[in-house]
């Protein structure tokens, strides 16, 4: 059994009366001891999957349809009790802006033992025991003092580390991670996807559905990847095929927009025009408008996700 | 274009400059109980000649958008000068820093923030021409449709507020403005940053093309190395206010010299999962440079650090051709 498995996922945003559709029978798979790299240009939906996995969607959002699978749970139809029960237990999420997981008006060492307590029914010198552990293994000197400081103190890497802490601290299943580094310098970007890597994932088999816009970041810790683009994933596979053989025009036309080595002071290839919003999502392929491959048909047919390769799904007429 | 000093005169240079920041009021004051200093650039020097680009790379808070804004003295400096075709631009009069203004402008990274979003994208072009009085107003009129056009826009964006663009469309119209008045230099502060791959893309390519058709000048301001290596000429690495080195880009990204220049080599995430990185990674964040570390500002997180580094601070000194360095593992005598 899959540890995570969303099925035919589709939420919509209510928008000047109108119900659009951000996300489109999305399905996909998580494997205990994984990183799914989820890519894509903004708006695409990539947060509002995570969101929807997490039910945590905005007031003006529903899920039309779908499953979301925790083991043998559907997380799609719980009520909110049972929803809290979970969340921070067994799936946690951390997001780009770490400031949004803590409380400015207590320390930092008040939010985790807090958390501790509540989740592992740990008395409070146990809790503050495990959290003095978890900010060493996650590289936080000093952890004694910090313990005592309020989130203003801390740098954008500390606190994304401190909310990594949170969010890991009772060793969730699935973590879901929206850009977590993507405010951050590549020197703190790397520490962090390192402990996510080699903590999380390698040693204790946590689950990591990876948020990012940015490719190389996929390429440097995913296992396998989706590439989303206006709500439905194009394509899908293992991280090696996708980045060696990249077969969907978008796959293909990201990354050779990538201003990488090699290709030293000459133009980038890129797509012109952009994702389209949700009220202008074209018919057929929703890639047609870009496409530097798109023929007549792909106007009107919605290309399936097939599977082309022992690794890899593609959803393009070309592969029909 | 070559990237040699080829003999001339630079048409921008920085010369000792320094901006020091004090910060006398508020919570840090309060907290420490005295006035506070930051050293947010500390003794640069660069030349930055015509038709070239000069990328200034580093970490966050090393001190890169206040240079860029001592570049174009939209801050007084501490110490040290600013020379535009050997003249010193702090030094200036009135009626010549207005005449440089117009030869030098900035581009800055939130295309959201930047743009006054009362203004509809016409006049936000037209501004800085209805400022410096250029022409009628039907000529300004002509001005904003070719700006329109150059930058990969269309008439219909004129009347549009930036809220209606996209950010890659809102970066255009930045550029625009920066281009009214023929500029001969424009300084590029993180100008793709909050933008898309495949719009950042289109972003470089409308600059290098800029740069091509009108012979312009960049000072590129950038944390992301990727990007350093496609559009400059030459790169300055910054850390914690100083410049720790400088050379040729092809130099730099085939022998980075400094330790932190290695380190940061090393921490970019290649897109290419078959060369995954070593994560052999420098410990801790960069300090804080309201009370940075003492001789070499690096030595706490260098791998490389000598028991000399806590002391000397190192001196900036050729290695090779064009190539710069500050630090102790290239000076005679430390080690
Ligand atoms: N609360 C909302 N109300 C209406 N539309 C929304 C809302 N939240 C998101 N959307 C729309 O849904 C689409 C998908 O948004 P989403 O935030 O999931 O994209 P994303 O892929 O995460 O983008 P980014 O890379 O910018 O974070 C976009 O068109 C967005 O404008
Ligand atoms: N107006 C200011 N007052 C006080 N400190 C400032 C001011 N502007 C910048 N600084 C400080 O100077 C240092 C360099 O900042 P900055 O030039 O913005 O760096 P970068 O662009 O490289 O991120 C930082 O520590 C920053 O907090
Ligand atoms: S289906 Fe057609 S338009 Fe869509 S990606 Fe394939 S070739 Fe391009
Ligand atoms: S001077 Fe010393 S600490 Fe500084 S970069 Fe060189 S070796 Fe490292
Ligand atoms: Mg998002
Ligand atoms: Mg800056």
């Amino acid at each position: 059994m899959s540890l995570l498995s969303v099925r035919d996922l589709s939420t919509e945003f209510q928008s000047g009366g109108r119900w659009l559709e951000a996300v489109s029978d999305v399905a996909f798979d998580l494997q205990r001891g994984e990183i799914l790299g989820l890519v894509g240009e903004s708006g695409c939906g990539k947060s509002t999957i995570a969101y929807s996995v997490m039910r945590l969607l905005a007031r003006n959002a529903r899920i039309r349809s779908g499953e979301v699978w925790l083991e043998d749970v559907n997380l799609a139809t719980l009520d909110e009790e049972e929803l809290q029960d979970l969340r921070g237990r067994q799936i946690s999420m951390i997001f780009q802006d770490p400031t949004t997981a803590l409380d400015s008006l207590f320390t930092v060492g008040h939010q985790v033992i807090e958390t501790l307590q509540e989740h592992l029914n740990l008395d409070p010198a146990g809790a503050r025991q495990r959290a003095l552990e978890l900010l060493r293994q996650l590289g936080i000197p000093a952890a004694e003092q910090r313990l005592k400081a309020y989130p203003y103190q801390f740098s954008g890497g500390m606190s994304q580390r401190i909310a990594l802490a949170i969010a890991i601290a009772c060793h969730p299943q699935v973590l879901i991670a929206d850009e977590p580094t993507t405010a951050l310098d590549v020197t703190i970007q790397a520490q962090i996807l390192q402990l996510i890597r080699r903590l999380l994932v390698d040693e204790q088999g946590t689950g990591v559905l990876l948020i990012t816009h940015d490719l190389g970041v996929v390429a440097q810790v995913c296992d396998r990847v989706a590439v989303m683009y206006a709500g439905k994933i194009v394509e899908f596979g293992d991280v090696h095929s996708i980045f060696s053989k990249p077969l969907h025009p978008y796959t293909q036309a990201l990354l050779s927009s990538l201003p990488s080595k090699g290709i030293a002071r000459g133009r980038l290839e890129n797509i012109q025009g952009r994702v389209p919003g949700l009220a202008d999502r074209p018919s057929g392929c929703r890639f047609h408008p870009r496409c530097p491959q798109a023929k007549a048909v792909c106007r009107e047919r919605v290309p399936p996700l097939k599977q082309v390769s022992a690794s890899q799904e593609v959803a393009c007429v070309l592969y029909d | 274009m070559s990237s040699t000093t080829n003999g001339g005169r630079p048409l921008l240079s920085a010369v000792g400059l320094s901006k020091y920041f004090s910060l006398e009021t508020g919570l840090l004051a309060s907290l420490r109980g005295k006035a506070a200093t930051v050293k947010a650039v500390e003794s640069v020097t660069l030349d930055v000649y015509a038709g070239q680009t000069v990328a200034v790379v580093g970490e966050s808070g090393s001190g890169k958008s206040t240079l860029g804004r001592l570049l174009l003295r939209l801050l007084e400096p501490s110490a040290g000068q600013v020379l535009y075709q050997g003249a010193d631009i702090f030094g200036m009069n009135r009626a010549r820093l207005r005449a440089f203004r117009r030869q030098a402008q900035i581009i800055l990274q939130d295309p959201y923030a930047s743009l006054n979003p009362r203004m509809r994208v016409g006049r936000i072009i037209r501004e800085p021409l209805d400022i410096y009085g250029e022409g009628s107003k039907a000529e300004r009129q002509k001005r904003v449709h070719e700006l329109l056009e150059r930058v990969g826009l269309n008439r219909n964006h004129e009347r549009a507020f930036p809220s209606e663009l996209s950010g890659g469309q809102r970066q255009r119209v930045g550029i625009a403005a920066a281009l009214a008045l023929s500029p001969r230099i424009i300084i590029a502060d993180e100008p793709t940053s909050s933008l898309d791959v495949s719009v950042q893309a289109q972003t470089l390519n409308l600059l290098s093309d800029l740069q091509r058709d009108l012979g312009l000048t960049y000072v590129f301001i950038t944390h992301d190395l990727s990007v350093v290596q496609h559009i400059s000429d030459r790169v300055a690495v910054m850390y914690l206010g100083k410049i720790v080195e400088e050379a040729p880009t092809e130099t730099l990204f085939a022998e980075p010299k400094h330790p932190y220049t290695q380190v940061l080599f090393s921490a970019i995430p290649l897109p290419d999962p078959s060369r995954r990185m070593n994560w052999d990674l420098p410990k801790g964040e960069p300090p804080s440079p309201l009370n940075p570390p003492s001789g070499c500002h690096f030595h706490p997180r260098c791998p490389q650090a000598m028991s000399a580094c806590s002391h000397t601070v190192p001196r900036f000194q050729t290695v090779g051709r064009d190539h710069g360095v500050a630090c102790l593992l290239y000076e005679e005598g430390v080690n």
